[in-house]
């Protein structure tokens, strides 16, 4: 890890990012744009998944995906980025880590679902309730993702190793 | 004013106890993804996205967004009262709160508007009339704005 930080800081990109005064702040703004589009998206999927608002159609439920995805990738970059600019802060930082952790229980999560929701979710009945591994799915990704947004805030608070 | 709230306890507990204000931050960034997120989505619905799910039914979430503009009331009051007197002459914090307002009453002229006449644009299969979609466009730029402003209040 010690050598993973060495090799970033004097990066020419750490080195952007320290030492533009707009740069930190910019990137905030776009992680805050691409949460609500993550979650906004993954709040109407998976509320639907887990049984409730029976007027969505769940059958066309599929077109909010690429919304959530668009989110995750303004995150995934800015959060890179966030890693780069300022390494040994969140490396040594416990609630990063578990950010981390949470983040790969929801990656998994969504590729259960990916496997064995979405390509049957399209031939469902629109209006009607969800199969039970729908909702553990759809419970277990607002769980973890949830819990990344909250950990993501609470790093600057947590104990820094 | 703001000083007498300074004092009072909620403020005290948010300001100076260990955990008051980080729970209040993580809190305010739930509700931010709730209440953005829905409205977002049900702005990007009258905007033509995803034209499977019916107006009807996306309109259906706004007591969850509604419940997420709650939370940020409730945990966004208690972060103000911490630092009241220094808050309330900042520039990008009284954008962000006039923004949030405005944002609000979109809102609500949306869903007035949906609960008349969604059903008629389920049933035609027509997209939303031009002034719904203008007043969506106007909520997601207050959206994008109050997150904007909101971000900055922590650096100017």
């Amino acid at each position: 890890m010690e050598n993973f930080v060495q090799a970033i800081e004097g990066s020419a990109v750490n080195e952007w990012i320290m030492g533009s005064y707009w740069a930190w702040p910019a990137m905030e703004v776009m992680h805050f744009i691409g949460l609500s589009l993550l979650l906004g998206a993954l709040l109407v999927i998976d509320l639907r998944l887990a049984g409730f608002f029976r007027k969505i159609n769940i059958a066309a439920i599929h077109k909010l995906l690429p919304w959530a995805f668009a989110g995750f990738g303004i995150n995934l970059t800015t959060g890179i980025l966030f890693v780069i600019g300022d390494p040994f802060r969140y490396t040594a930082n416990i609630g990063f880590w578990w950010k981390i952790g949470l983040l790969g229980v929801a990656g998994l999560n969504a590729l259960w679902f990916w496997w064995k929701i979405n390509p049957v979710m399209q031939s469902w009945e629109p209006h009607a309730d969800t199969p039970a591994l729908a909702k553990v799915i759809a419970w277990v990704s607002l769980g973890s993702w949830f819990g990344v947004l909250i950990l993501g805030r609470l790093i600057p608070y947590i104990g820094t190793g | 004013m703001f000083e007498w709230l300074e004092d009072s306890a909620i403020a005290v507990w948010v300001g100076e106890s260990l955990y008051g204000y980080p729970f209040m931050l993580a809190l305010h960034a739930v509700g931010l993804s709730i209440v953005v997120g829905i409205f977002a989505m049900r702005d990007l619905r009258l905007l033509g996205f995803f034209s499977g799910i019916s107006y009807e039914s996306i309109d259906d979430l706004r007591k969850v967004g509604w419940a997420g503009f709650g939370v940020n009331a409730v945990s966004g009051f208690s972060l103000f009262t911490s630092q009241a007197t220094i808050f309330v002459e900042s520039t990008p914090f009284l954008s962000k709160i006039s923004m949030i307002f405005l944002a609000a009453i979109c809102a609500a002229i949306i869903q007035n508007r949906m609960r008349d006449e969604a059903a008629a644009w389920d049933e035609s299969g027509t997209a939303a009339v031009g002034s719904v979609r203008v007043i969506a466009a106007i909520s997601l730029m207050l959206w994008l704005g109050a997150i904007i402003s909101g971000r900055l209040v922590a650096y100017l």
